[in-house]
């Protein structure tokens, strides 16, 4: 253990304080004197648990390569001959490790605070306390995941975020919008969960007929064991049981993280409260997915053909997901799109194979996503729409918060010296470096490539309809007033780790940090010469956009496409969502009524003829048998006689041969 | 075939066959005349089976009282003077009910020695020695199910009955 | 002492009461039902006399004999109370047709 390590035994605590939140407030909140009071005490909670998960994440950045993996073991089954000799020790543990540090920093900070800034954004709202305790709960899970050892304990976070993530999204559950919402978030992430644990099922039987004794399976899956890792990710096959759990893996990662083609729910997500799609939909939950994917790629390894798979998922969707930002009037739309385009780039570098700098993007974007999320609560909170074409001029009454949403947009827009700017090149220049490992690999680059151009522009788009100009578009919009000093605070020191995040990289020892867990050997430095190319290429293209955004729509004009353009269809197709969600819809109405007939044909002839068969028999049978009594004396005595004989015939030929069978004398 | 075979065998068709004739004749009369020359004809079989008693009993009881009261019975309850009402047609389940209980006492004798066998004889004091000693209690049952049944039915066919 | 086929003896009895049998379970009247019964109770009776008679030596065979009294005073008091049972019937329903007193369908 190093020296900086040693309170990495004390990281259960982490989430522990989030639980104290989530009791706390969830029991006692609505017999505190004032409602807010639940949210303080969430928030200084929240605090002790970032202060914990800074020390410990700093820590472990300050001396990385150290493992320290602390256990329970809460199962074990005793071996048998076969599979499984040694037995299955099932464990619930926690991993500090340069993955779990960094995506531990993120979660902690950014939740706490998204949590002081809730303080005076949901100031007016209604059940209060039902927001600070699933807030808290959805922090405990989200550390509780980051801090998992073993891929059992992080299914059942992962499940718990999922489940946290339904109720904040369906907080304002009277409108039936939120609730359909959450729903849909719910049941599109579920399918990537059932593709997850399934992948899970595929590593255990794989592992456990083929592996060493004592091996992955036999263990619970554990990650690392005292100081190395479990399963070195250079010793994966090429099995297609492999291939397949992989693509499980990456399923349950799309759906998560919202990226083609589970990426349906995010928009609709933004239901939520502000706050909500700043901490879970842009900076952690949605983050799980891509952590998932780096943790798979670190401990147990992709085929070469998952590795495609998942650049050309991650490659894609950056792009798709850009284009529908382009053309959307609602700004947490926009800014929602955003965030699936932006994790478009973290799988994509993790499916080159450098998870940490997927993750150094993941860390970067956390805090400029969610800053602009914050800005635009404070935008919505002031005018109270969320439309930018009614906004305009904001500028002069809410200085901060366009400077602060100003500072997120160039971090998102890849400018230099913001963080944004180093954290996607260095994914570009990661992919263009393993460009001659796979030709296919060449598309996807070039999307990812071509998606800096739209997102500079989208986001630009959004901060000129709002805040350029002289007044509001729409004269009803109330007069805005700054953001009260509760959420301004969190804004401004977002904007300073949107500002200076990035220059981590210059940090002595985080560049090889940057190649832990890289799958392939002999990968070149990620920031070489050839790379100052793409860097000059990639933030010419970002100024291009802000260029084109700034002609279309700076000092207050509108552009409106022409009736009769060509690119009215195009217009249409991509505020349309490329009519996704209308075609789930129309499939699943078709396989749920289809299902639901089949069912009812079942339920109704085959069940209920079931029943109604006996029904009829025995109706018959008794109908038949009432015909006994006829009333006529004569046939009564027909049935004494036959009785009768019928006794005679038991007693003396009967008899005999059960006797004889019975063995009696 | 010893005389008494003879005489048995003559018997027991003339048994047989005005036990059946009383069944089917169509006028209720006419079976009483049958029935009690089977009456008579049982009677003279237990003549022949050295049970003289009970030869004299089954004359005075069945072909007297017996015979006597089912005529009484006919009499009183026919609406004609020659009733049509005696025979019905023949269903397939008493047919077979019949034929089946025949069979079955058959099979059953197949249990007896076939051929002869020693008849005994007994004299008329033996039997009222048993009847009155041994089989007292016999008797005396008897004469309570008499009593229950007689006063039974002239209960049941006394005046004002609706 | 003479010899005599007991199962000839036993084939009347049987033969007596598969005819009894029949004619209990297809007349319609209710005194040929009776008469039939008769039939029938003399056939039972006859196996008594039959057992009394071919009864190994030794007299304690008499007994047949004497139970066979006995029944025949049984069947005597069933004839008188068959008899009132037409009696009523006929006052009740005009007719002793036992087809018609069906009080007993279900």
């Amino acid at each position: 253990m190093g020296t900086f390590t040693a309170l990495d035994d004390w990281a259960f605590l982490v989430p522990l304080l989030s639980v104290a939140g989530f009791a706390i407030v969830g029991l006692a909140g609505t017999r505190l004197r004032r409602l807010e009071w639940g949210g303080w005490v969430a928030v200084a909670l929240s605090g002790a648990a970032m202060v914990l998960g800074v020390a410990i994440g700093v820590g472990e950045m300050l001396d990385p390569g150290a493992y320290v993996n602390a256990q329970f073991t809460w199962l074990h089954l005793a071996g048998s001959p076969g599979p499984f000799p040694n037995g299955v020790s099932l464990v619930v543990g926690t991993l500090v490790d340069p993955l779990s540090a960094l995506m531990l920093l993120v979660v902690t900070v950014v939740g706490f605070l998204v949590m002081l800034y809730s303080i005076g954004y949901m100031h007016q709202d209604r059940g209060l306390p039902r927001y600070y305790s699933e807030l808290s709960l959805f922090l405990a899970a989200m550390t509780g995941l980051v801090l998992s050892n073993n891929l059992l304990e992080f299914f059942l976070f992962w499940e718990l975020v999922g489940v946290c993530s339904y109720f904040l999204i369906g907080f304002y559950y009277e409108k039936p919008s939120a609730a359909s919402a959450a729903k849909e978030a719910f049941l599109v992430t579920r399918v990537g969960d059932v593709l997850f644990l399934l992948g899970i099922f595929i590593y255990f039987f794989h592992y456990a007929t083929t592996g060493p004794a004592g091996g992955w399976a036999e263990n619970g899956f554990v990650f690392a064991n005292g100081t190395s890792p479990f399963l070195p990710a250079a010793s994966v096959g090429s099995s297609t049981l492999l291939t397949v759990a992989g693509l499980m893996i990456l399923g349950g990662a799309a759906g998560k993280s919202a990226q083609f083609p589970l990426h349906v729910w995010l928009p609709d997500a933004m239901e939520g409260p502000t706050t909500v799609s700043a901490l879970i939909h842009a900076a952690t939950m949605v983050a799980a997915g891509v952590y998932l994917l780096a943790v798979a790629s670190v401990f147990i390894g992709f085929t070469g053909t998952d590795q495609l798979a998942i650049v050309a998922v991650g490659g894609f969707t950056t792009f798709f997901a850009a284009t529908m930002a382009v053309v959307h009037p609602d700004i947490k739309r926009v800014i929602a799109y955003s965030t699936i385009s932006q994790l478009g780039y973290m799988v994509l570098a993790v499916g080159a194979g450098f998870a940490m700098v997927g993750l150094f993007h993941l860390f970067t974007h956390a805090f400029f996503k969610a800053l602009l999320f914050l800005s635009a609560g404070a935008v919505i909170h002031a005018v109270g729409t969320q439309d930018l074409f009614k906004m305009g001029g904001l500028r002069k009454p809410m200085r901060l918060t366009a400077i602060a949403f100003g500072i997120g947009g160039l971090a998102l827009a890849g400018i230099p010296p913001f963080a944004g700017f180093w954290s996607k090149d260095d994914v570009l220049s990661a992919v263009y470096s393993q460009l001659g490992s796979h030709p296919l690999y060449w598309p996807f680059f070039l999307l990812a490539f071509a998606a800096v151009f739209l997102t500079a522009y989208y986001i630009f788009r959004a901060w000129f309809l709002a805040f350029s100009g002289d007044h509001p578009r729409d004269p009803s919009l109330p007069h805005a007033h700054e953001a009260p000093w509760v959420m301004l605070g969190p804004m401004l020191a977002l904007s300073a780790m949107a500002v200076v995040g990035g220059l981590l990289i210059f940090l002595p020892n985080f560049q090889s940090l940057l190649l832990y867990g890289a799958g392939a050997a002999g990968i070149p430095p990620v920031y070489g010469t050839t790379d100052i190319l793409l860097s000059t290429g990639s933030v010419a293209l970002g100024v291009a956009g802000i260029a084109v955004a700034y002609l279309l729509w700076g000092n207050g004009r509108v552009y409106a496409l022409p009736e009769g353009s060509a690119l009215q269809p195009v217009r249409r197709l991509l505020l349309n969502r490329y009519y996704m969600k209308a075609g789930y819809d129309w499939v699943g109405q078709r396989a749920v009524y289809t299902i639901a007939r089949g069912a009812d044909f079942v339920d109704r002839y085959v069940i209920d003829g079931t029943v109604h068969g006996f029904e009829r028999v025995f109706g018959s049978l008794s109908d038949r048998l009432r015909r006994m009594q006829s009333g006529v004396v004569s046939d009564y005595a027909a049935y004494v006689i036959a009785g009768l004989l019928g006794v005679f015939v038991l007693l003396l030929i009967v008899a005999p041969y059960l006797i004889s069978w019975f063995g009696g004398t | 075939m010893s005389l008494e075979e003879l005489a048995f065998l003559l018997l027991a068709a003339v048994a047989v066959g005005t036990g059946v004739a009383a069944l089917l004749v169509r006028e209720l009369v006419h079976t009483i005349l049958w029935i009690s020359v089977f009456f008579v004809d049982l009677s003279a079989i237990y003549f022949l089976l050295s049970a003289p008693f009970l030869g004299v009993l089954q004359l005075g009881v069945y072909a007297g009282a017996v015979t006597v009261l089912l005529l009484f019975g006919i009499m009183v309850t026919r609406k004609r003077i020659f009733s049509r009402e005696a025979a019905t047609g023949v269903g397939p389940v008493p047919l077979a009910l019949a034929v089946v209980t025949f069979i079955f006492l058959v099979v059953a004798l197949g249990q007896f020695p076939s051929g002869a066998a020693p008849v005994q004889s007994y004299d008329p004091s033996a039997l009222s020695g048993a009847l009155f000693g041994a089989y007292g209690p016999w008797l005396l049952l008897l004469g309570l199910i008499m009593l229950g049944g007689v006063s039974g039915a002239i209960y049941l066919v006394r005046e004002g009955r609706e | 002492m003479t010899a005599l086929p007991l199962a000839g003896f036993l084939a009347l009895s049987g033969a007596l009461l598969a005819v009894g049998v029949f004619g209990l379970l297809t007349r319609r009247n209710f005194i040929l039902i009776l008469i039939a019964v008769e039939v029938a109770m003399n056939a039972t009776i006859l196996n008594f006399v039959y057992f009394a008679a071919f009864a190994p030596a030794g007299g304690a065979g008499i007994s047949g004999q004497a139970i066979a009294v006995v029944l025949i005073g049984f069947a005597a008091t069933e004839v008188a109370v068959g008899l009132a049972i037409v009696l009523g019937l006929n006052r009740l329903k005009g007719t002793i047709n036992v087809a018609q007193a069906t009080e007993l369908k279900e």
